[in-house]
């Protein structure tokens, strides 16, 4: 699954997070008549003209491509649960945990395939570009508390999206910390007559975290 | 095992010159340009790459003096402006260097200058790659060593993807064949 992105270190493309995130159920209006779908990810439908019924994004995209149905906006894709989260967003240093964690990637897919379905389109494509601006200001002032004893970061109600983006530069400077922080750089004596003293800055990164206190 | 074994940066890294002092007097080696004949006095201060001054020093025949990109004045201006600092002229390779001269020049401060430089050259490169445009972010990574610059780089890199993918644009590309089987049939 890594395999199709170009950086090595990062785990998935925006691309592939998108595809994840096509999984996501929304709710939709067909306006056909058409028995139920029996997929290995579950079945969907009977399908009957106005009724509502509940299919995966992707499901729901292709039907939406053919005109054969609407989509119904997810509930936090309104007006006021948008402006309400972007307000507690900015009242908080916390992430709120109102969005789901595909948000970035479901929102981009609904304007970009049904955008005739969403009231007020160009307000809430302005209200989520904000909130996600906000969002990654506050990771990035997580980040900045980096030191060399950080070990590992806590982050709540990270979205899928943000994770995906700092994800490569976290792993790097971690290592970066680590390497510059490790007792092993303060050489003990005996250690410099060895024959191949080098070794030494090799191996922190080998070692597990439960052998570092010892060590200084 | 060294894990770097195949590493250029760290090959390179090892051209570095350090100035070493000879212990011992060596005879038919030509690596003091300076001397006239093929022979090293005890005392005499050689510019040695370091992989080599680290092999002589094992084996006590060199004692090698702490490199300039370590001095004094580097330390106090690390302390005043660490993120003004143009480290990549002093040493491309300023913290794996700083790594593996510290236990060899037995320096234990050189451990804390890295950690130090790093932890707040790190904020500026934390601010600066998530949202500086690449061109006006230029003048700034020319001071940045080569392991800052990786990590700016990964920070542009996955930003410039992410802002590609919600741009949009074409989402399949057609594959190369496909595209002159359509042309040929037409």
């Amino acid at each position: 699954m890594a395999g199709q992105s170009n950086h090595e270190l990062s785990l998935f493309s925006a691309e592939e997070l998108e595809f994840i995130a096509e999984d996501e159920i929304v709710d939709i209006v067909p306006n056909l008549k058409m028995g139920p779908l029996n997929f290995i990810c579950g079945d969907f439908g009977p399908f009957t003209p106005q009724i509502v019924t509940q299919v995966p994004l992707w499901l729901a995209i292709a039907l939406k491509k053919r005109g054969k149905c609407s989509i119904r906006p997810p509930q936090w894709m309104s007006v006021e649960k948008l402006s309400q989260v972007l307000e507690a967003e900015r009242d908080s240093q916390e992430m709120s945990d109102q969005l789901p964690f595909h948000y970035v990637e479901i929102s981009r897919l609904l304007f970009d395939h049904a955008r005739d379905n969403i009231p007020d389109l160009y307000m809430v494509r302005s209200l989520i570009e904000d909130i996600r601006n906000v969002r990654f200001h506050k990771v990035e002032t997580d980040l900045e508390a980096f030191n060399g004893r950080t070990i590992a970061v806590k982050i709540k109600n990270l979205s899928a999206m943000e994770v995906n983006i700092v994800r490569p530069f976290i792993g790097r400077a971690l290592q970066a910390f680590y390497k510059h922080d490790s007792p092993e750089l303060i050489p003990d004596p005996e250690r410099v007559s060895d024959r191949r003293p080098q070794v030494v800055n090799n191996a922190p990164r080998e070692k597990t975290l439960g052998d570092v206190p010892g060590c200084s | 095992m060294n894990t770097k074994y195949y590493d250029v940066d760290d090959i390179i890294m090892e051209e570095e010159t350090v100035s070493v002092i000879f212990q011992k007097a060596a005879s038919g080696v030509g690596i003091d340009p300076s001397s006239v004949m093929d022979f090293i006095e005890t005392g005499s201060k050689v510019e040695l790459p370091f992989w080599l001054a680290h092999e002589l020093q094992m084996r006590q025949a060199v004692s090698v003096n702490v490199p300039p990109c370590f001095d004094k004045k580097t330390r106090l201006e690390i302390q005043a402006d660490s993120a003004g600092v143009d480290l990549r002229s002093r040493c491309p390779f300023f913290y794996e260097f700083g790594c593996k001269i510290a236990p060899i020049v037995g320096d234990r401060t050189i451990g804390f200058l890295l950690l130090s430089a790093f932890k707040s050259r790190y904020k500026e490169i934390l601010t600066k790659a998530h949202s500086v445009a690449f061109a006006a972010g230029s003048k700034f990574w020319s001071i940045l060593t080569k392991e800052e610059i990786n990590l700016y780089e990964t920070a542009q890199s996955e930003m410039a993807s992410f802002k590609k993918w919600r741009m949009g644009g074409p989402r399949f590309q057609i594959a190369s064949v496909l595209g002159k089987k359509r042309k040929s049939a037409e």
